[in-house]
């Protein structure tokens, strides 16, 4: 019943950007989600928690979230993503919006 | 010694059977809603070919219901060949024994009716068609002997008005009448001088006013405010990679999000890539509301419509230069023609599906509900017929390196076929599957054969969010399914693709991801849309759309 | 986000919470309580499964027009239905509280402080009412909301701004019709009952809401306008919600007396006048009472622009 919470780290193999303030983007409408990106010391890795309703999708999250951190080249971050049901293709928009809104 | 054969037993029949209802149909062939049933009992035999006029759009929905009445002692088993069954009295009919055996194009809301009377032995599938398909057999072996359609008006003598909706009329009536069957129109009113003569009353036997107007679906009408950002990325990766790459002019939409996402990012992401004037100019599909703001830009020269849409009968008729008007200044849809345009004279056929399998096939097909073709086949394929040529189909046709293993050195053209996906559907359903539920449908309703939309070998392009799969460039099956894998996501399907692999497909210009294609993901916002409600659509037809109430937001 | 030079054109339909929140307010000058940095979820849809968001749905903080100090609170619809709960009603109250406080402040440090130098509320509804998962605690919210609305009269002016796609609705529509000034674009909705809870409960012949031209008739901001449950009725743009603001900014506090709806013995009796005029009339239709108002033809002034809508329209005389 309770919400299911998942809590991991990514890293990228060269990791060159990172956020300098903490940027937040999104509204946890049904299926879509918002993320809060932090600065984080965490030797070059990003650091990853997601809280959502739905259960059984845990290696989806670590793939989808591990190829953004890949292809931002994004290090020492903080990803917080509450999440209603959204698909990959959302999360890594949303992702990808919010990164845009830091550089911004 | 020849023995005497008689030629005209149909004609025969026909003036027994109407000399038989002689008592119910009066002047100007006038028959009281009251009568129906009985006008129904007298001119329908047991066994008959009949068609319920009605595709996804209007319905000859008295008629129907007039036919659920009839006595079953005396008319029973009926075939019914007819476009679509979304009402519920066309399968109430098979539920009572009415009807028997069914030959259509499209299932509707009532596909899973027509599974489960399938399975249950209920009713006895001919075959599922397309619609250009089965308006075919119309004329060869599934020809009507009693034809129930309906239409705006008639005047006092029976000629009919279609209008705005003619739709599937014509042909149905022209099969129908000159095999000396039987024509029974249902009309909204009977007025003394119609606006112009859509059929003429020489082929109609009996004409009722209905006691309400004809149901019509506004199917057609994708509200804006719907639209997600993703639709809008797949629709500027579309715009940017298929569009403009092959500079594509004449194009049917289909019915869903990502079409209606393209129509109204035509002012602007399509203004940006410099396509007005270079693309969308001849169309094929209904008057979507969602066509508003780019017919108001100036981009398309000709739309011709298979039928109406709620809503648009103004907007319609005060573009004259657009759309096919009659001299009465109403639009004149007509399925038949459409559809014949849409497989013919198409570049492009761009839409959504439900699944794809490694293969290509397309479908939308679930496991549960036989919901049949429309029109999409016909439009989603390379029409073997077509001799004249076009830039952007001589173009496809160059690109595939197959062409030489099956015509050799022959130069020749291929229509675009484009299907837009997202990888995971609700519910994080994946979209890309090792095997379509066609086949569990195949199974559960007992069809001969798993029933495709849209075949592998006809899909030149797939479109998700991860980018472009160029299928039209791939040499052989091998290469497609990379090509497939490469896009197809975060998917069990999608995993199997290679990185090596899917890195020569980029360098190859087979698989174009935004970035490849320089599509700004970013940008892929509801900004990007020149209306974003049902009211901003108003606005931009200056008043001339005037919206079902159901789709109103102020 | 849009950057608050795009958001002044933007659809204020189309923005978000955050948006119509730092929009409304001068460039760069809003500052946000409790935002998502601060992490208050609502432990209540925690316990139950449902998904949270970092601000609960309810965006709220300060900015300024001009020298007009404002306090913002803004729903969010997208999230639950724009649904109050415990921690988004808390910090409604609390916002409204910091609100009064600092008039208090400037009353009695700064006496001669110019009207526009006071300070008032904008309140952005997009709601259905109670959040039903956590419902005494949303309800409470309601009961507080209200108090301090009762405690900010004469002191706070407290404007009520509806446009988005969700409307105003149930609990929340009381403590709209509460606050001083309202103001509508089109595309808004103001009522109690929902449209789905009246056909729910009175049946599809008596209300359809699938019928969306009658839902917005009944409760659209043209036919608040008209009826005067609204006072004013802009463009859907943040920018011009933002403009009315500022224009009511400047009037003193003591001239929202007369745009209020309920409050006074000679409200009452307005109110009253009303409710005799539809026993008397009896109508079907909202139609009826936009002609009764003087509008020959209510179907056409429904659909033509809102420029020509304001410039003809007649409302209600009670």
């Amino acid at each position: 019943m309770a919400l299911n919470t998942l809590e991991f780290e990514c890293k990228c193999a060269a990791p060159a950007a990172a956020v300098t303030a903490p940027v937040h983007f999104g509204v946890v409408g049904s299926g879509d989600l918002e993320v809060l990106m932090t600065p984080a010391k965490a030797g070059g890795a990003v650091k990853v928690k997601v809280v959502t309703p739905v259960t059984g999708f845990d290696a989806l999250w670590q793939r989808v979230l591990a190829a953004f951190v890949e292809s931002a080249k994004l290090g020492d971050v903080a990803i917080e993503i509450n999440d209603n049901n959204a698909t990959p293709a959302v999360v890594t928009l949303r992702l990808r919006q919010a990164l845009a809104e830091a550089a911004a | 010694m020849k023995t005497q054969r008689k030629w005209d037993t149909l004609a025969t029949d026909t003036a027994e059977r109407l000399a038989a209802a002689g008592q119910f149909i009066g002047a100007g062939k006038r028959v009281e809603a009251k009568d129906v049933v009985a006008l129904l009992e007298a001119v329908i035999r047991p066994g008959d070919r009949v068609n319920i006029e009605g595709n996804n759009q209007k319905q000859a929905d008295f008629l129907a219901d007039c036919l659920l009445k009839v006595d079953k002692g005396k008319i029973h088993d009926l075939h019914m060949v007819q476009s679509a069954v979304p009402l519920p009295a066309h399968l109430d009919l098979f539920e009572q024994g009415i009807a028997k055996k069914l030959d259509f194009a499209f299932g509707g809301p009532q596909a899973g009716r027509v599974a489960k009377f399938i399975r249950e032995g209920k009713l006895e599938l001919g075959a599922i068609h397309t619609y250009l398909e089965l308006f075919a057999r119309y004329f060869l072996d599934l020809t009507p002997r009693v034809s129930l359609i309906c239409a705006f008006e008639a005047d006092r003598e029976g000629n009919l008005y279609t209008g705005f909706n003619t739709e599937d009329t014509p042909v149905i009536v022209e099969a129908t009448k000159f095999r000396q069957g039987i024509v029974i129109a249902q009309v909204n009113k009977i007025v003394d001088k119609l606006p112009r003569v859509d059929i003429p009353a020489g082929w109609i036997d009996a004409v009722v006013e209905s006691p309400r107007p004809f149901f019509v679906e506004p199917l057609f009408t994708r509200d804006p405010a719907l639209i997600t950002d993703n639709q809008i990325l797949l629709g500027m990766l579309c715009l940017k990679g298929i569009y403009a790459e092959y500079g594509v002019q004449r194009i049917n939409h289909g019915i869903g999000f990502l079409t209606s996402a393209i129509e109204l990012m035509l002012p602007t992401y399509g203004e940006e890539l410099g396509l007005k004037g270079k693309a969308c100019t001849h169309m094929i599909l209904n008057p979507h509301p969602t066509m508003i703001p780019a017919i108001e830009e100036g981009w398309v020269d000709t739309i011709h419509c298979f039928g109406g849409e709620l809503g648009m009968e103004k907007y319609v008729a005060a573009r004259p230069d657009v759309f096919f008007v009659g001299p009465d200044g109403t639009l004149r849809s007509n399925r038949a023609f459409a559809q014949t345009a849409g497989h013919y004279a198409l570049d492009m056929f761009i839409g959504g599906t439900l699944q794809i399998d490694p293969y290509g096939n397309s479908s939308t097909a679930t496991a549960n509900r036989v919901a049949g073709f429309g029109g999409a086949p016909n439009m989603g394929c390379d029409a073997k017929g077509r001799r004249h040529v076009s830039g952007s189909w001589l173009k496809c046709g160059q690109e595939l390196p197959s062409m030489p293993e099956q015509i050799g050195t022959m130069p020749r053209g291929k229509r675009l076929v484009v299907q837009g996906i997202e990888t995971f559907g609700e519910g994080r359903e994946p979209a890309f599957v090792e095997e379509l539920d066609a086949w569990q449908l195949a199974k559960n309703a007992k069809l001969d054969l798993p029933p495709v939309m849209i075949y592998g070998d006809d899909v030149t392009h797939i479109v998700t969010e991860e980018g472009i799969a160029y299928l039209s460039r791939c040499k052989d099956m091998d290469a497609r399914m990379a090509a497939i894998r490469a896009v197809a996501g975060y998917t069990p399907l999608g995993l199997k693709a290679k990185a090596d692999e899917t890195r020569a497909l980029r360098d190859a210009k087979i698989v174009m991801t935004p970035e490849d294609l320089g599509v700004d993901r970013d940008r892929a916002t509801r900004d990007m849309l020149a209306a974003k409600n049902i009211r901003d659509l108003v606005t931009w037809s200056g008043g001339l759309y005037e919206p079902p109430a159901r789709f109103r937001n102020w | 986000m849009s950057k608050w030079s795009t958001l002044q054109d933007r659809s204020f339909l189309e923005s978000n919470a955050r948006e119509r929140a730092i929009g409304i307010v001068d460039e760069g000058t809003f500052t946000e309580f409790a935002g998502p940095l601060d992490r208050r979820t609502s432990p209540h849809l925690e316990t139950l499964g449902e998904a949270v968001e970092f601000d609960d749905g309810i965006v709220t903080g300060v900015g300024k027009i001009g020298k007009t100090p404002v306090f913002v609170i803004s729903q969010e619809g997208r999230f639950i239905g724009g649904s109050v709960g415990e921690v988004g009603g808390a910090k409604m109250v609390a916002t409204l509280k910091t609100a009064i406080a600092l008039a208090d402040r400037i009353a009695k440090e700064f006496p001669k402080a110019a009207d526009d130098e006071k300070p008032v509320v904008a309140i952005s509804f997009e709601t259905g009412g109670v959040r039903l998962h956590e419902a005494n605690a949303g309800l409470l919210a309601h009961a507080e909301v209200m108090d301090q609305f009762q405690r900010a009269r004469g002191k706070v002016p407290v404007i009520t701004l509806i446009g988005s796609k969700v409307g105003c609705f149930g609990g929340m529509g009381f403590v709209a019709a509460a606050t001083d000034a309202i103001v509508m674009s089109e595309f808004g909705r103001l009522g109690l009952t929902g449209p789905e809870v009246i056909e729910q409960e009175m049946g599809k012949d008596e209300f359809d809401s699938a019928d969306r031209a009658l839902v917005y008739r009944t409760t659209g901001g043209r036919h608040k306008y008209v009826m005067g449950d609204c006072n004013f009725i802009v463009a859907d743009t943040v920018g011009a919600f933002r403009a009315q603001v500022a224009e009511l900014a400047k009037l003193p506090v003591s001239a929202f007396e007369a745009m209020r709806r309920i409050g006074s013995a000679a409200l009452v009796e307005k109110q009253l006048k009303g409710v005799a005029l539809a026993a008397e009339m009896q109508p079907k239709d909202a139609r009826d009472v936009w002609k009764h108002a003087g509008n020959a033809d209510p179907v056409a002034l429904a659909n033509v622009p809102l420029d020509a809508f304001k410039a003809t329209v007649k409302r209600l005389a009670l």
